[in-house]
């Protein structure tokens, strides 16, 4: 009974929807962009979602991780670096700061910042004053001039583990640190993106000097990864760092006025609260201060969506206004359409159709021009995707590789049939309300 | 030769279809009017009916209570002895189709359809499926039985009035009903096609279904087995 009534709607349906081409196009016309509207709108914050989050995550780490920050002195590098030598669960990256390049001279971005910044801001300012927490000041030796020279400073990051499980890394070109293999004699070190460009821009020769390092090493650059950072970083294992410099550099006054210094950034797999505590207790025993200390889990999905929100809302109400043009175009063509077909109406019902299967199939036929218009709509959502990609993909490298997300791809279906609806209910119930005795009067 | 087919054999069976004291009242704008008052009206399978009456004297209406298309206001209506004054709309769709067989002045046939999917209408209704092969059947022995199969892929505007009403009249019998319901069907048709396509209708009485024709053109009605004429909204 019920598959002859379905079979029944699917056959006139289809008759209909033959026997008015022209109208079918044009009420799918309206509709057309009212639900591309929606699945442009739903795709482009997916996916400007997921490019905020992997830049997220690339900067202060995956979802739930636990970052500590635990400033460099008091012994703090070296419990650091004990506790957790050999464990998967916590890495921690010691960083300090390295000149690459000519011996003895002034490097070319100064304090590591970014190259775009370098040169800028050179210059004497006056004397430095440098306060302790006791509130006792004393100026600064301004420090001797150094000659400018070929030579770059980075942030000099030693590992002690894998970082890529709490900050997915992306690669670049060469390979990234092997943690499983034994230390190499000659120090292996991975650049981030502003470091390679630095050295590429500036023809700088490939020695390294550390603060507090004794001798100069010639580094081994193995690859070049994408790290979401500004500075220029080099990234490098901590166990190869101590064969040429045993020991870890405390902070000094100089260097953390610069914003430099050993400082030391933790990350904790999510329930790791015991090692948490372990490394607490040491840190205490060791003389740094708790308030100095400080632990908060990376909440930056639930940030993040809190700020897309408000710009998903906006945009899907404007969505939505063109959706309403798309369903008041469905309307009208319907109705004009009942209008047209009182009698073919009127003559269904006289031959034995119920009211309901009669609203059905014109519900039916705008629903089917709803559906066959959202998918025209979603492909062509997917393929502008697809061509902006080629086009302006390379820009944007977060985006490489973005597929036509599926939530769009359910929103512009449930557009579809969401318009079919409304554009199709009003039609349903007048053709449902024709009188059969008046249409048929002879 | 109807006469004598229809009289003795009918009698003794129960009706068709019985209508007691049927009434309707129109109310629309301004005064209540009464078209239909106190009707009795009988069908016997096989009997063939001619109302007459002039324009305005509630023939059409008068059908369309019979067709199940409209309520009548007071009254009852006997359909196989069954009393169906009062059924649902829903049912009403069923009967209509099982029982019911209409064919028009004016033809009704749809012109995106061929004359066999005009004819289809009536099996592609929601009541009940049959098979393409099925119904394809079934069309082309309507088509037949009113001497058009060779049309049945013909559009109706390629059709001659007489071809069209007789797609009509193929669309009514192809589910095999029990009452034919025949609103002026010649109306529109010159006197030598409406002739044949009376015969069309006399025919499908002969296999037990009735007819009712409502017509002006006394010659029709003179064939029929019963003529009765509406005046005043009620026969006399
Ligand atoms: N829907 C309606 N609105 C207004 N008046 C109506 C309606 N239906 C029927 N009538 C009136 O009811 C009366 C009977 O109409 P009906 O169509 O039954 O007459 P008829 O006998 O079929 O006439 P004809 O021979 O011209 O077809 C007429 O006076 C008509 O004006
Ligand atoms: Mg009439």
């Amino acid at each position: 009974m019920l598959s002859g009534k379905f079979r029944s709607a699917l056959v006139i349906g289809g008759q209909g929807i033959r026997a008015r081409k022209l109208r079918t196009f044009l009420s799918m016309v309206s509709l057309f962009l009212g639900v591309l509207a929606v699945v442009a709108v739903q795709a482009g914050s997916e996916i400007a979602e997921r490019a905020m989050l992997t830049d997220v995550e690339l900067q202060s780490g995956k979802d739930g991780t636990i970052r500590g920050y635990v400033p460099g002195e008091k012994g703090a590098p070296a419990i650091v670096e004990s506790t957790l030598k050999g464990r998967t669960d916590a890495v921690a990256m010691i960083s300090s700061n390295a000149i690459i390049g000519e011996p003895g001279v002034r490097p070319i971005n100064e304090g590591g910042m970014p190259f775009e910044y370098a040169g800028q801001g050179r210059g004497y300012y006056g004397p430095t004053m440098i306060c302790d927490s006791n509130g006792s000041c004393q100026e600064q030796k301004q420090p001797e001039k150094k000659p400018d020279g070929q030579a770059i400073e980075v942030s000099m990051v030693a590992l002690t583990g894998d970082i890529r499980a709490f900050k997915p890394f992306r690669p670049v070109s060469g390979s990234w640190l092997d943690f499983g293999s034994a230390p190499a004699l000659a120090p292996r070190i991975v650049l981030n993106e502003e470091a390679a460009k630095g050295l590429r821009q500036y023809r700088v020769p490939g020695e390294m000097t550390i603060e507090g390092a004794t001798h100069h090493v010639t580094p081994q650059i193995i690859g070049v990864v994408q790290d979401g950072d500004m500075q220029p970083r080099v990234y490098m294992r901590l166990d190869e760092l101590r064969t040429w410099m045993p020991s870890a550099t405390e902070t000094t006054n100089s260097n953390q006025y610069r914003g430099g210094g050993t400082s030391l950034d933790l990350f904790l797999q999510p329930g790791s609260d015991d090692l948490q505590q372990l490394l607490k207790a040491k840190l205490i025993g060791a003389g740094v201060s708790q308030e100095q200390m400080q632990f908060q889990a990376v909440k930056s999905k639930e940030r993040m969506e809190s700020e897309l929100r408000i710009m998903r809302l906006i945009f899907l109400g404007m969505a939505f206004l063109v959706l309403l043009i798309g369903v008041a175009g469905i309307l009208n063509v319907g109705l004009a359409t009942v209008g047209e077909r009182v009698e073919e109406f009127a003559l269904r019902r006289a031959v034995g159709m119920s009211r309901l299967l009669l609203a059905g199939i014109v519900l039916a036929e705008t629903l089917l021009t709803g559906l066959l218009t959202a998918a025209l709509a979603i492909g062509a959502g997917a393929a502008g995707l697809q061509v902006a990609l080629m086009m302006f993909g390379s820009r944007f490298p977060s985006l490489v590789g973005t597929a036509f997300p599926w939530e769009a791809g359910v929103a512009g279906v449930i557009a579809g049939l969401i318009a079919g609806v409304l554009g199709g209910l009003i039609p349903a119930i007048r053709a449902a309300q024709i009188p059969i005795a008046t249409v048929m009067r002879a | 030769m109807t006469q004598s087919f229809d009289q003795p054999t009918v009698q003794v069976q129960a009706p068709l279809l019985q209508l007691n004291g049927i009434t309707k009242v129109l109310k629309g704008q301004g005064e209540p009017r009464t078209i239909l008052s106190g009707v009795d009206f009988t069908v016997h399978p096989g009997q063939s009916v001619a109302i007459l009456g002039r324009s305005g004297s509630g023939k059409s209406t008068l059908l369309s209570l019979i067709g199940l298309f409209d309520r009548a206001d007071e009254g009852q209506y006997f359909l196989h002895g069954n009393d169906i004054t009062k059924l649902p709309e829903r049912r009403a769709a069923a009967l209509r189709s099982a029982e019911f067989g209409f064919v028009f002045q004016r033809f009704f046939l749809l012109k995106h359809l061929t004359a066999a999917q005009n004819v289809a209408m009536a099996l592609v209704n929601g009541q009940g499926w049959s098979a393409r092969r099925k119904r394809k059947q079934q069309v082309m022995e309507a088509l037949e039985q009113v001497g058009i199969a060779h049309l049945a892929k013909s559009k109706p505007t390629r059709l001659s009035g007489g071809e069209q009403q007789r797609v009509a009249i193929a669309r009514a019998l192809v589910r095999q009903p029990r009452i034919i319901l025949a609103d002026e069907p010649t109306g529109a048709l010159d006197t030598e096609t409406g002739n044949l396509v009376v015969e069309v209708l006399l025919n499908t009485t002969r296999q037990g279904c009735g007819l009712v024709l409502v017509t002006h053109d006394h010659d029709h009605a003179r064939k029929m087995g019963r003529v009765m004429e509406l005046r005043d909204g009620r026969f006399n």
